[in-house]
Order: C-alpha cells, then structure tokens, then sequence
C-alpha cells in the first residue's frame, strides 16, 4: 500500500526515483526486436527473387506435394498441399502485403492528414462539416465495406463498363486491396491529426507567428506541419499493422488476392482446414503475420510515447 | 492502535517530537538530502509555522513526519515520536489508524485535492464512518455541522454538492471540514493559502486559528510566506536546503531576528508603511543542489553577509538570549560583522532592480 | 436534453451519408440492379416480377435511395430473393445471435480488462505489470482471425466440449443456459480477448495518472484503506479513455463478430452479409448495414451520456452550454 501514491509531486524536482537500475534513456527491447524483425522481413520480400535460399513464388517441387514435407532443413517451412515451399511463399506474400498496407497507410496519411489539419486548424463550422465526414468515415463497418466494394469491383472489372472512355481491366485484387485500404485509412488518421492540430494551433509559437502577420498556409507549413510528423510516423507504422491484419481478415472472408499468388492471409485460409495434421502451412504464416503486426505495433506505440502522443499509443 | 487515542488525549504536553529527522531519496543522479537532521517538537494546542523556499524541504518534511512518502527509494533516520510513541517507520496499515484521526493534512490547491467525482459530503463522511463506525445519518448529520463549524452557508444544500461547483475559498474550508472531522490532535496545513485570493487568505487562517484553539488541537503551518505566519503561529522554524536554520517562538523570532536569511525573507515582503514604489529587496540565486550541498554553511553562496569562514565551517544550532531561540549562523544579526555588511548593501539597494522576492 | 438532441441531428446526418453511400456502392459495376436483386441467372418472368415489387431501382440514385430510406423508416426491411425471405424475418432468426456475440465479448473484455488494468496501476512496473503488458500487446497485434485460429486449436480440438468449426448454432440463454454457453463462448472469447487486451491497457495508462494525482494523496491521508481508494476513488477518475475506446471499437466489433460468426457458426446477421455481398443481394446488404451503422451510433451516444454521468463536471458544462 506505501506505494500506492508515487507522491512524485512532494520530491524535489532533481529527484527521479529510479532504483530498479535502469535509466530513462535505453531503448526498450521491444523497440530493437521490431526494427530488427521488420529490417530482416523487408530484406528478404524486396530481394526475394536474388535471394539463393528462396525458392520461386509458385514454383513445386517434386514429392512435395500434399503437404509431405515438413519444417526441415531444405524446406524451412516445410511444403504446402501443391508442394510449393512455405518459407518461400512467406516471403514473397510478405512483399504483397507490406507493400499494399504502406502504400495505402501513406495515401491514408496525405488525405487524411489533410482533413485533420484543415479541420484542427480553422475549427469552427469548418470543422464541424469535416468533422461529420470523418465520423461518417468512421462508421461505416469497416471489414464489411472493404468485402462489398472488393466484391464490386471484381464485377466492374469482369464487365465491360467504361467511364469517360476508360475500361476496369486493371481493377485487379491488388489495385482494389489498394483503393479500399486507402479510403479506409483516411478516417483513423483524420481523427488523430485532428486532435493534435487542436492542441498544436493553441501553442504559443503559433500564436506568435499569426501575429507577426504570417498567412495561413505558411504557418500550416512551417509551424504545424513539423510538429504533427512524429504523430504521424505513429499513425504510419500503426496503421500498416493493423491493415495487414486487415488483409488477413479479408483473406478469410475470400476478399484478398486470389490463388495462386501468395499473401499471408491467403495462406492461412488455404490451410486451415488440414491444420490438425498439417500444422506449419497454417502455422507458419500466421507466425509471419503476427511477429510482423507486432513488429510494427512496437515501433508505432514506442513512437508515440515518446513523443507523448496519447492519441496514437496502443 | 487505541493506545494511541488514550495517550494523545491528554490535553496538555508535548505532543510531537521530533528528533534528527532525515529523509533521503536515492535517485538517479544520487542521494537527495531533502530533510537533513531536523529536531524540534510542538505542545498540544499550539501552532507552529515552517518557513522556507520551495526546495528548502518543508513539503517532504511535513509528508515525512505523517509517513505519507513512498517507501521505495526512500531513506530515513531519526525519530518521531507522536503522543510519546515512535511513528517513523511504520507500516501504511499501522498509520492508518492515525491518518484522518489523530493527525490530518490539508493541501495547497483545494481544486486538485478534492475528489472531482465524489459529492463533498460523501467525502467528509467518508473518515467518519472508516474511523468511528458512525452510522449514515448521524455521519450526515456530523458532516452538516462540520460545514457550519468552518462558515459554509447553506451546508446542507453544499453536501450534495460537487468541489467544482464551490468557490476556492469554500473548497479550502471544506478541505478543513474534512481534515478536522474526527477530531484529531494534530493538523498539517500545507501551503493552505497559496492557491487563494489575498481577501481569502486571512479568513481561513482565522477559521484555522479559531479551530485549534476550539479544539486544543496542535498546528503545524507550512509556508514559504513569512506573512501567513506572522500572526497565527506560537512557533516558527525557518528550513533552508533541508535544515532548521532559525528557530524562536514568533515574537522573539520578528523582534530579534538571528539569520539574514531570514532577514531576507523578511526584507522581501511588501508592507504596507514604506513608501510606494519602494523596491522589493530579492535573494539571489537559487536553492542548493540536494545531492551535493555546499561545504560550510548552506547559505552562504547566496548570502550578502557571508565571509571567509562561512563557506568552510558549517554553523551550528546555538541558543540565543533567550533560550528558547536557536539559530545557526556564524555572523547573525546584531553581531558587529553583521552591521557593518549591512550599512554597506542598504545604500545600494536603493540602485538594485527587483522582482518579487520569495519564490513561492 | 439540448446535448441529447443536437447529437442525435447528427447522427442522424451520419446515417444518411453511410447508408448511401454503401447503396452506391451496391451499384457499382452493376448493369441491372433488378437482376442483381433477382439473382441474376433466373426467368425472365421473376425478373418482371421482381420489377414490379420495387420499380424505383431504375431511376436515379438518389431517387432509388429515397425510396430505400422510406421504406426503412416504416419497418420494410427488403427482401431477398435469393433465399425467399423477407428482411424483417431474417433479422428476427438472426439478428439475436449477432447481439449476443456482441454482447459477451463486451463482457469479457470488461471482465479482463478491469481487474487487470487496476492491478497492472497498483503494482506498478511489478511482475505482474510487466507480463500483464507485453501479453496485452502480443494479443492486440493478432488479428482477429488468428486468435480464432489459436483458440480453435488449442481448445476446441483439444476438450472436445465446444462445437468445432461452423457448427455453433444458435441457442437462446432462456431456452438452455448450458446450451448457450458451449455455443457462444469461443466466438465471444476470440473477440473479448482483444477487446480485453485494449481496454486494460488504457484503464492502466488512465489510473496510472490518476493515482499521481492531489486527490488520492488526500484521500490516503484520510485513512482510506487502499482497497477504496483504487475502487471508490482512484477507478471512477480512470475509466475516460475505456470508455472512449468502447465507441471506438463498436466498428471493429462488427468485423470482429462477422469473423466469428463465419468461422465458428453462430448464424448471425454477420454471417448473413457475408453471404449477401457474394451474391449482391443488394437490399439485404442496405439493411443489414444500415443496421449496423445505427447501432454504432447508438453505441457512440451511449458512451457520450455515459461521459456525463461518470463525470459530473461534464454533465454540468453540457447543461450550461
């Protein structure tokens, strides 16, 4: 009970009480296995094809088939129901996904920090209009939407419909995965740069600058802007966390990127059912998908406590 | 723990002793001398006022003596010795019989210190029935003559009543209220006036005067104004970093100050009989560094009338003419040293620019 | 209530933006809404026939989604004619299961994240604090389907008293307690542990501040047991950002349950949209969702009335205003 109150008001202010032995200023494990795991998983997804110890993306291998060969030391992961090696699919589905989930966390972060700064900034009927879009943005049931316009745009690009002259026959599962994850990503990110605006647009230097006559975008560019970027690094490294679990959400729902290209969601679902026999093509990839969600959750919350942005900490 | 109600009792005697009190705290940069050998002791019924600088140790002193500082990291040595029994170094289970019943505290910043989601009656019921097992109604009854007892109007409306929806100076007297309830032998007022208007101040000063003696209840004040002491105290201690520098029961301490410190202190209050835009006489620089005080005398970087031997040989605590006066101070006021110094910084105060002297 | 209504006016804006929007996007890439809506490959004689129950959907969109929303308002759910059901009847066998779900995971999460997240504040930086945190991020960075995964495995399969995969049905609390329990137990599991992980570690974070502050100081310097003053004094101050997160997370919930449902059994209406949106059964997509979105906002409301009685200061400022 004696420590109930850590009292840190009534010791002077020299006084850090610290006696487990650790300073403030170490990095926290955690912080170092995310960068370390995510610099070793991006290292193999973008060297993937000149990389000896990966195999091709769809490439099967005799006698591998129905799953015969488990974790060894040829086949790290052992080999899938076609006889295509886990490890390898890993890899290649961990270049979809990251790539997928960061291109459109960063669309997410140009839109939607857009919103949130406009809208955090001019407060007023600005803000209420924006404010009502981002929590219509925020309503919608997110994995349900994401599977409806998939769905729809797996239609539109099948028909021949055209729109001012232009056909849908690029509108493959990437580019909708892309699209959706994008729109979806605008909302979250609004809300939070939103917040920080409000309370950046109170401080003193920015008060300071609109007296001296500084216009409105100069001081959006050179005095709010700055300041919202550790915000938004959080965002950035959280959010590709959370659409890569999203891509797994999908995947299960039959909405990710179709067979036989590979994802970690796809994976997963593709496997699922021998699970009891045949654990590592299950297993393994969503090991990958977890350790990297995590991976990125650690670096986007450490961001954010450290940059004391309450908002963004997980 | 009833030992404790039979002997504190008694209506008469020492109540509180304390006796070289230290309080350490290991931090990262090292050990902080936050209360470095403090002894004094206080009677049943009087008032005592602690005096000194934020940093001087007065706020640690007071959270030691009642045993509210956390045990991790922190060092103590000495004694204190409450209604002839030892306190320090007991378990929180053990103090909690005291706290709320023998001995209470109340806060500097009433809006903080009070439950924001709690109703204020509540909160003054709340000792009532942990301490004496009083049933709903009379605790309610109790808690309404309480708020009469510090000059609330309207006290049985305010016990339904949130802290936000009461005045700072209704706050700070419900924060009495509370303290006072079941009527303990000792309060600690820490800072209770900072955080109110001036016009305020004087009014619960008062209402805290008039309850001690109401209730022959001891008073420890503690302050960095040496104007809130000034009247309501039988006793005053100055503390600078961590020590009992002065101390004298408060007639003898303003007619015969010993310290220039706490000439300083004294010199840094407006009054209200020197002509307008007199300057306010500051003391420069800052409080010691706790980890590692100064050799000699604690003061003496910042003191106008220090000399050679007062930055090598740290004073002791000596008695003055009257015996009940003890001070520390190689070169106290009155002494030829002293005077000379003196004549010399008065003609140039005159030129020195000023701010407001005391930090609070 | 001037707070209550002004919300409600908003609400109410967000409700119409969201319903047509998904309404268009039902339309998207479609060539024939009265196909879509038949079924595509039927006669030509129910295509006629569904025409003439709902000839709007030739018109204009904004036209096709007036008509929609009237009908939504005065009770007409849609229809499916894919599997012959009208809305209303659907919703009544399967929206019961979908609040369920819905409803047990909230419970577990709360029942998770309240002990832990006061006692991960009491003993801070302690064992249990420590561990209580890294396991809350580790179960917060696996989405929902791999702890569906995980629990499939390790205790569906392995007690063999919960059904497995897809044969959870649903069975009322009043009609079998036992029965209710084994079936809704997993999915409601799969979802409160996450819920549970997130919410701990706010109610932490939140008390962790608040037992720094004045008032708990004084409250132990009244003699309060500790006991009290973390669940009298200390909880209610704490609850803020938990309670903030409930709203927030009502979106995720949803997804979370559509999860559940298909993996595990339970027919809910998750499950049923799924369904719906393979075969663009376009009504039933409009209601359900529309469904959805008003219980998002009620949830949302909820947190907000919720605010105003945790903190009295709140609801004062909002009476004045």
């Amino acid at each position: 009970m004696t420590d109930l109150l850590a009292a840190p008001s009534v010791v002077p202010e020299a006084a850090v009480t610290v006696d487990d032995g650790r300073t403030r200023r170490r990095l926290p494990l955690g912080l170092w296995f995310g960068i370390a795991w995510l610099v070793v998983a991006t290292f193999h997804a973008y060297m993937a094809s000149r990389l000896p110890w990966v195999r091709g993306e769809n490439q099967r291998v005799e006698g591998a088939g129905r799953y015969r060969i488990g974790p060894s030391a040829d086949f790290w992961f052992g080999s899938d129901k076609l006889g295509k090696d886990v490890f390898a699919r890993c890899v290649y589905g961990a270049k979809l996904s990251i790539t997928l989930a960061s291109v459109s966390i960063v669309v997410g972060l140009v839109l939607g920090g857009s919103l949130g700064m406009i809208a955090g900034y001019f407060k007023g009927w600005v803000d209420r209009a924006l404010a009502i879009v981002i929590d219509s943005l925020l309503a919608f049931p997110a994995l349900v939407v994401a599977a409806l316009l998939i769905g729809r745009f797996d239609v539109l690009q099948a028909s021949d419909i055209q729109v001012a002259g232009f056909g849908f026959e690029w509108l493959t599962r990437r580019w909708s995965i892309a699209i959706v994850f994008s729109l979806l990503s605008i909302a979250p990110v609004a809300r939070i740069v939103r917040a920080q605006t409000l309370s950046l647009s109170e401080r003193e230097y920015v008060l300071a600058a609109r007296s001296l006559g500084a216009r409105t975008p100069r001081i959006l560019f050179r005095e709010i802007l700055p300041n919202l970027v550790p915000a938004m690094v959080s965002v950035l490294f959280t959010g590709i966390a959370l659409l890569l679990a999203a891509e797994g959400a999908l995947a299960f729902l039959g909405y990710s990127i179709k067979a036989p290209d590979a994802s970690w969601g796809l994976m997963i679902n593709e496997a699922r059912v021998d699970i009891d026999q045949y654990w590592w093509a299950t297993i393994m990839p969503a090991a990958m998908l977890f350790m990297t969600v995590l991976a990125f959750n650690l670096i986007g919350d450490w961001v954010a406590k450290r940059f004391d942005i309450r908002e963004a900490a997980i | 723990m009833s030992g404790f109600q039979s002997a504190s009792r008694s209506s008469e005697g020492t109540l509180l002793e304390v006796t070289d009190l230290c309080t350490h705290f290991r931090t990262e940069r090292g050990l902080v001398r936050a209360v470095d050998g403090v002894t004094f002791s206080i009677e049943r019924g009087k008032a005592l006022g602690i005096v000194g600088e934020s940093g001087s140790g007065k706020t640690v002193l007071s959270r030691a003596i009642m045993g509210l500082l956390p045990k991790r990291g922190t060092v103590q040595s000495g004694s204190v010795r409450f209604a002839g029994q030892e306190i320090l170094g007991l378990s929180a289970r053990q103090m909690r019989h005291l706290w709320g019943r023998e001995m209470s505290m109340i806060f500097q910043d009433p809006m903080s210190s009070l439950n924001p989601l709690m109703k204020v009656g509540r909160q003054i019921t709340e000792p009532l029935k942990i301490h004496l097992d009083m049933p709903r109604d009379d605790a309610r009854q109790t808690a309404e003559r309480l708020l009469k007892d510090v000059r609330i109007p309207e006290a049985a409306r305010r016990l339904n009543q949130y802290p936000h929806e009461l005045s700072g100076g209704m706050r700070q007297r419900v924060m009495i209220a509370i303290a006072l309830a079941c009527g303990p032998t000792l309060l600690f007022a820490d800072e209770p006036t900072t955080a109110l208007d001036v016009t305020v101040q004087a009014q619960i000063l008062d209402l805290i005067g008039e309850q001690r003696r109401d209730r022959n209840m001891s008073v420890i004040l503690v302050t960095h104004d040496l104007g809130v002491v000034a009247g309501h105290t039988d006793e005053i201690a100055v503390m600078y970093a961590g020590r009992l520098v002065e101390k004298a029961s408060t007639r003898e301490l303003f007619a015969n100050m010993k310290m220039p410190y706490t000439k300083s202190l004294l010199r840094s209050i407006p009054k209200i009989d020197e002509p307008s835009h007199t300057r306010l006489m500051t003391i420069p620089g800052r409080p010691p560094d706790l980890v590692n005080p100064p050799k000699g005398c604690r003061f003496a970087p910042r003191c106008a009338y220090a000399r050679d031997r007062c930055h090598v040989e740290d004073p002791p605590l000596v008695a003055a003419e009257q015996p009940d006066h003890v001070y520390a101070c190689w070169y106290p006021v009155g002494s030829p040293e002293f005077e000379e110094r003196d004549a010399e910084i008065l003609t140039q105060s005159v030129s020195i620019g000023a701010t407001v002297g005391v930090e609070t | 209530m001037r707070y209550v209504l002004q919300r409600l006016f908003q609400f109410l804006i967000v409700f119409v933006i969201v319903t047509f929007v998904v309404m268009v996007f039902t339309r998207i890439g479609s060539r024939d809404p009265v196909r879509d809506l038949a079924g595509g490959a039927v006669g030509e004689a129910q295509i006629e026939e569904v025409r003439q129950d709902y000839p709007y959907l030739d018109k204009p969109l904004v036209q096709q989604y007036v008509y929609w929303l009237g009908d939504f308002v005065t009770g007409d759910l849609g229809r499916s004619y894919l599997q012959s059901q009208e809305g209303i009847d659907m919703f009544k066998q399967r929206l019961p299961a979908t609040l369920f779900i819905a409803f047990w995971a909230i419970v577990i999460g709360l029942l998770l994240a309240v002990p832990i997240g006061v006692y991960s504040a009491y003993r801070r930086d302690g064992p249990f604090d420590r561990i209580a945190s890294v396991s809350s991020f580790g179960v917060i960075s696996m989405p929902p389907v791999v702890v569906g995964v995980a629990l499939l495995y390790l205790v569906v399969v392995r007690f063999g008293y919960f059904p497995t995969v897809g044969a959870s049905n649903y069975v009322a609390p009043w009609d079998s307690p036992i029965g209710h329990f084994k079936n809704f137990f997993v999915p409601a599991l799969t979802l409160g542990l996450g819920l549970g992980s997130v919410w701990s570690r706010f109610l932490r974070a939140d008390m962790n501040l608040t037992l720094q502050s004045d008032f708990i100081m004084l409250a132990k310097a009244k003699g309060v047991s500790p006991g009290r003053v973390l669940w009298v004094h200390a909880l209610r101050a704490s609850v803020l950002s938990l309670v903030t997160s409930v709203a927030l997370q009502t979106s995720a919930l949803i997804g979370g349950a559509v999860i559940s449902e298909t993996f595990f059994g339970p027919k809910g209406i998750g499950e049923r949209l799924v369904f719906a949106i393979q075969g663009n059964d376009i009504l039933i997509i409009q209601a359900i969702t529309a469904v959805l979105v008003v219980g998002v906002v009620i949830a949302n409301l909820l947190v907000d009335l919720l605010y105003a009685v945790i903190d009295p200061r709140i609801r004062h400022m909002r009476q004045l205003g």
